[in-house]
């Protein structure tokens, strides 16, 4: 199935010029590895940030800058291309996701609700962005839920469906800050997304209430 | 800033030959000369994106330096000289970023990593770069003067649009319909390209 739901072109532009933080990084990374429209409109956008660079004002270099960095040409080559570490292996088993994240650690599935689990994944630097794969089972109804910041979603496996469509694997899904009815996980296989929250995260009603302690990751 | 040539720097093809002759032969006038053009500009946009005038000046340098190890991976079909430093550069500023922050523990293959996300085995509907770099120049020009800030603001470090509109001193909603205006126009050029 084709992919219908794409990042908003502001947030491939936002990922273009490194300005996203890494959990947000990793949401929009996600679904590139998937979606080759967008992968070409990312590429677009890097030439824009070279066009960008190209048409800014010069700023005098320290005098010595060329004759420093000179001195250091026949330096052996530090850089490395980016190397296949083998990672911790947890989460070989979840498919869809790009490489460079399939090497970060992730803690073992917790149960939120029934029918749902959550498994945190470890990011290697300071992100105010948590990210997290959610695993649902067939026909669950997801938790209703507001969150104080930006909430992005990246499916994985199976499908949902809410107000706004239909989510199939590679489906990009931006929440706001307004709350979400009607999340109906399809009847055909567990759905399992990515997710990267931005704030905190809050349960609607009763059941909500009492999760929310176990949500806090 | 001229061009090697004495032209202006609006033919990027010649920074390209010079990256490549870096490659082929380890050729210290190209990598002088390139550096003369380029890491004034690197620090610039350093500049822009918050980044201390004396960081700054260092990652323009680190930024340099980086063209020159990593000139043998330079490929013209795939991004313009300027669209290639300026991913250099921005991968290094995300770099200093993160080692700036406690517990912050990466390295610039890593960062390289992060923005690798496209594994299709063979090459695939690329965007034709050998020439996207010169048109997406003269597509920039077309926008309109608002348009272009707003594009060039969001490449500078996390200017969200409410900064970005205090900053122009025009409200939130501009921004975001001039943003989006400009989006588009570059859109229908990328449409041009595949
Ligand atoms: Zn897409």
């Amino acid at each position: 199935m084709s992919i219908q739901h794409h990042p908003l072109d502001e947030l491939l532009t936002a990922f273009a010029a490194g300005t996203l933080d890494l959990g947000q990084h990793v949401a929009v990374a996600t679904h590139l590895t998937q979606c080759a429209r967008c992968r070409d409109a990312t590429q677009l956008m890097e030439h824009v940030g070279g066009a960008v660079l190209a048409s800014l004002p010069p700023t005098p270099m320290s005098g010595d800058a060329l004759t420093r960095v000179q001195a250091r040409l026949r330096e052996p080559i530090a850089y490395e291309t980016p190397r296949e570490e083998p990672g911790s292996g947890a989460l070989d088993d979840i498919p869809g996701l790009p490489a460079f994240v399939r090497r970060y650690s992730a803690a073992p599935w917790k149960w939120i609700a029934p029918g749902v689990r959550l498994r945190p994944i470890q990011l290697p630097a300071v992100s105010g962005t948590r990210v997290f794969l959610l695993k649902s089972r067939p026909n669950t109804r997801m938790l209703e839920h507001t969150h104080t910041g930006m909430e992005m979603t990246c499916v994985l496996t199976g499908c949902f469906s809410h107000e706004a469509g239909h989510y199939g694997p590679g489906d990009f899904d931006l929440g706001d800050d307004s709350m979400r009815h009607n999340v109906m996980v399809g009847p055909a296989e567990d759905c399992i997304c990515l997710v990267a929250m931005h704030g905190a995260l809050r349960m609607a009603g009763f059941i909500g209430h009492l999760i929310q302690p176990f949500v806090r990751l | 800033m001229t061009a090697p040539d004495g032209q202006s720097a609006a033919d990027s093809g010649d920074w390209a030959r010079l990256i490549e002759a870096i490659a082929l032969h380890q050729d210290r006038a190209a990598f002088a000369a390139l550096f003369e053009h380029f890491a004034p500009l690197v620090k610039t946009l350093m500049r822009r994106s918050g980044v201390a005038e004396s960081s700054a000046d260092e990652l323009a340098q680190e930024t340099l330096l980086l063209v020159w190890r990593k000139a043998a991976l330079f490929d013209p079909s795939i991004a313009g000289a300027a669209a290639w430093i300026f991913t250099i550069a921005r991968n290094l500023r995300i770099d200093a970023h993160r080692r700036g922050q406690r517990g912050g523990v990466t390295e610039i293959s890593g960062i390289d990593a992060e923005f690798h996300v496209d594994e299709s085995p063979g090459p695939e509907t690329r965007v034709a770069a050998a020439q996207a770099e010169n048109r997406v120049r003269s597509a920039l020009a077309a926008l309109s003067e608002e348009q272009r800030r707003v594009m060039e603001l969001s490449f500078y470090e996390e200017k969200a649009h409410g900064e970005i509109a205090r900053i122009l001193r025009i409200p939130l909603g501009t921004v975001k319909s001039r943003s989006r205006l400009a989006m588009n126009k570059l859109r229908n050029l990328l449409g041009e390209f595949s």
